[in-house]
């Protein structure tokens, strides 16, 4: 029974390891108390037991389940809580968790084509080792990978004379992208919406942008065409100078003057990696073999007794 | 000949004891193998581009400043320092003359320069470009693909590239004429 209680709680803690009670220190303790509860139950077993299959039986579905016990206790308490990963197109981000690279595929955020709007896979690269693409759930290590898709916005900028302009991030995890991330928040009217900046260094401008999604612009008066994605955009001179006409919306592909300068949002979805903690996987697998083999030679011993 | 019990309980401990053994040596490597994973330190980084040496070269279509198509691949089999720049860069534009000396001094020796403009127009880095006496290939990455694929963290950044396409090394910033030499050096060696 114990060894059942202790069993199913670390394969559920596998099963579906992004719930925050596992890591909790009451959810811990608890399967703590069930491997001493064990440990007294089966010291107890195997004196009165006469050895042989019958005490090889009881220390197998003690080990197994101490082994599970662990490998719970040690995902729940010592691993790291859930992570999600963000990275512009063509970055590869270092996770040393993972012993490797994500690798987040390339696009051409100038020319989105709705072929390009389907989920790109990213690739965990890991040296001499075949690239694993997290689409799918999966143990990475200790680790489960899953997809996110997020919205992102693509900017295309040119000055007053139609000169494209370079788009700089020097807050952004990627200095030089004209795709923005969108991981910061901000507060407008009770809505917490993904915000994010550029720079224009040509143009001497920095632009603030304000994600809103279709249903957010639905619901906002005074904005025509359309309910679908769209970014609110507030321009400023990087010298403080006043500048007139500096705040604009602009629907997904629609290009605005704001600020003098000719700004073309373009929203998409690109995807994001969550990491998860699970327990080890191989720790789970010799544990569940303990508890068969364990269960099998308690059945044998049952047959022979019989 | 029959067992005497001094022998049989002798024999049980021998055996118990070996199980012992056993079982700490099974707990040990479970407890390192459940372990060890959690305890790897650093969170998620961007390596840069100067974590990129050994790296294969990212290849992107693209126009140069005179609206031809262009490729690194067109480049395979020669040494090539691959600079990432913009007009309105000051140390950018500080560079320029010293690549372009660095381009006539080495060009007979499998050498090119490619200065890959980030997100401007052709006019614009044409006419910038030609005023500064650049004369090595001036590429448009209006995407700036480069600049995410590189992880550049400003401008200029600098990455060479062997003949085989691997990345050798990678620099974030303005490099002096003298460091610029020293970085292609050993590469001439293996022509």
């Amino acid at each position: 029974m114990i060894v059942v209680a202790i069993a199913g709680a670390v394969l559920v803690e596998a099963v579906i390891p992004d719930r925050a009670v596992f890591h909790t220190a009451w959810y811990n303790v608890a399967l703590l108390a069930l491997v001493v509860w064990l440990g007294v139950r089966t010291r107890a077993q195997l004196r009165t037991s006469a050895g042989g299959r019958r005490g090889a039986s009881i220390l197998a579905l003690a080990l197994g389940a101490a082994i599970l016990a662990f490998a719970g206790i040690a995902n729940g308490l010592l691993a790291p809580d859930p992570q999600t990963i963000v990275g512009a197109p063509g970055q590869q981000v270092e996770v040393n968790d993972l012993g490797g690279a994500l690798a987040f595929p390339q696009i051409d955020p100038l020319r989105l084509s709705s072929a390009s709007r389907q989920p790109v896979p990213i690739a965990l690269v890991r040296g001499g080792r075949n690239p694993v693409t997290p689409a799918s759930k999966g143990y990475i290590g200790s680790f489960i990978l899953r997809s996110i898709p997020r919205a992102v916005v693509g900017i295309d900028a040119h000055d007053a004379s139609g000169a494209h302009l370079t788009i700089t991030q020097p807050t952004g995890a990627v200095f030089l992208s004209p795709i923005l991330m969108m991981e910061s928040a901000q507060q407008i009217s009770g809505l917490t919406l993904p915000y994010d900046s550029f720079a224009l260094p040509a143009a001497h401008r920095i632009v603030k942008v304000v994600l809103f999604s279709a249903q957010q612009v639905a619901a906002l008066r005074g904005i025509p065409g359309p309910p679908q994605p769209g970014v609110l955009l507030a321009v400023d001179d990087d010298t403080d100078a006043p500048i007139p006409h500096a705040i604009a919306f602009a629907h997904s592909g629609q290009s605005v003057s704001v600020g003098n300068v000719r700004l073309q949002p373009e929203v998409f979805i690109y995807p994001a990696v969550e990491i998860i903690s699970a327990p080890s996987l191989p720790a789970l697998v010799i544990g569940c073999v303990l508890i068969a083999g364990g269960l099998l030679a308690g059945f044998r011993a049952d047959v022979k007794s019989a | 000949m029959e067992e005497s019990p001094l022998e049989r309980v002798r024999r049980d401990i021998y055996l118990r004891n070996i199980i012992r053994i056993g079982l700490s040596f099974v707990l040990l490597l479970v407890a390192v193998v459940v372990l060890l994973p959690l305890f790897r330190g650093e969170g998620p980084h961007v390596a840069g581009p100067a974590g990129l040496a050994g790296e294969p070269a990212p290849v992107f279509a693209m126009q140069d400043d005179t609206g031809g198509q262009v490729s690194l691949n067109h480049y395979r089999g020669k040494v090539v320092l691959m600079n990432l720049w913009a007009t309105w860069c000051p140390p950018c534009r500080a560079e320029l003359p010293d690549l372009q000396s660095l381009y006539a001094a080495n060009a007979s020796r499998g050498f090119v320069v490619i200065g890959v403009d980030q997100g401007e127009s052709a006019q614009r880095t044409r006419i910038f470009a030609r005023s500064l006496g650049v004369r090595f290939p001036i590429w448009l990455d209006r995407d700036q693909a480069y600049g995410r694929a590189y992880a550049a963290l400003g401008l200029p950044t600098t990455v060479i590239i062997d003949r085989q396409g691997r990345i050798v090394r990678g620099f974030d910033g303005a490099l002096t004429a003298e460091q610029m030499r020293e970085a292609v050096k050993p590469l001439f060696l293996h022509t």
